[in-house]
């Protein structure tokens, strides 16, 4: 995979000077242009997300922890909190906890979406090479190999689903495609031992 | 002594999620980034459990599960794949490599928790 945007520039050429001007070109630097944006919102986004995460985690024990105290027998000498107040915190740990196995869940799309992000920015960095070549991008054979190939990276249920209507025989329009995602996410979540 | 776990996954999200959920139920986890930080880890040191995702950098998820199936002390281990893939293909691909079970993201917490069980 190319990790750098302007790896993709360099292979494709420069595209300023009217010497290297073509309509090929021109669309990779648009298509360059397109990963490098994904690309930096995938990074900003990791940072954010990777901070959220942590912090989720750490106020979630420090509420456990104070579950944990209300729970604990008072001191002998020590006077106890009063009963209703400790009944109520209890309630609110018990809800936070109840709260706290979906925000994992849902926490986890962020995997997801940014291993799709990735296998798009592939498809653009590729597509732009495939084009400059001039000789095999006019070959129609050439189109399918680099669709084939292609196809491999998407590996996900949701993934496939997606491309196979796109790139498929039935070849829908994009959010003609998108119909299916209720029956790919059939499989989230689900365990199978061997 | 609290079970240990050796979670892989390159995203650090996720070894968060994994980390928190395994050790408010009280296992020790060990995190490693990719396939060649948990064979290093794996050598060194043992794992009463592995969780690995598929998809990662310098060495992948399936080809973890091979090598550590070649370790004589990891032979009995059960390994958990734990990824976004649901197709038929990678899942029979990590069955051979000897993996004990195959767990789709997301995954809930209390059901990854009920498989760690079953399989320790």
């Amino acid at each position: 995979m190319l990790s750098n945007p302007s790896e993709l520039t360099a292979q494709t050429g420069s595209m300023q000077g009217p010497s290297h001007w073509s309509p090929q070109q021109q669309t990779a630097r648009m298509l360059a242009l397109c990963e490098a944006q994904m690309e930096a919102a995938t990074q900003d986004s990791d940072q954010a997300v990777d901070t959220l995460v942590q912090a989720f985690t750490e106020l979630v024990s420090i509420v456990r922890d104070m579950g944990k105290l209300t729970n604990a027998p008072t001191p002998a000498g020590e006077e106890s909190a009063a009963p209703g107040s400790l009944d109520e915190i209890n309630q609110r740990c018990t809800a936070l906890s109840n709260q706290v196995a979906a925000a994992i869940v849902a926490f986890q799309f962020y995997d997801k979406l940014s291993q799709r992000l990735g296998h798009v920015r592939y498809s653009l960095s590729t597509l732009a090479l495939f084009i400059c070549d001039r000789m095999n991008s006019q070959k129609p054979e050439h189109w399918e190999k680099l669709l084939l190939t292609l196809g491999r990276l998407y590996r996900t249920t949701e993934e496939r689903a997606i491309f196979d209507s796109i790139a498929g025989s039935l070849a829908l329009t994009s959010s003609e495609a998108i119909r299916p995602l209720s029956q790919a996410n059939s499989h989230d979540g689900s365990i199978e031992l061997f | 002594m609290p079970s240990v776990i050796l979670a892989v996954d390159d995203s650090a999200s996720m070894r968060q999620m994994v980390r928190f959920t395994l050790e408010n139920a009280g296992y020790e986890v060990v995190q490693a980034m990719d396939g060649v930080e948990a064979l290093d880890y794996a050598k060194a040191g043992n794992a009463d459990l592995v969780l690995t995702d598929v998809n990662m950098p310098r060495m992948d998820g399936i080809t973890l599960v091979r090598e550590l199936r070649n370790l004589t002390n990891y032979k009995g281990v059960p390994i958990l794949v734990l990824t976004t893939e649901a197709g038929q293909d990678t899942k029979m691909q990590g069955k051979q490599a000897g993996a004990t079970g195959w767990i789709v993201k997301p995954f809930n917490p209390e059901q990854l928790l009920a498989t760690i069980q079953r399989v320790l």
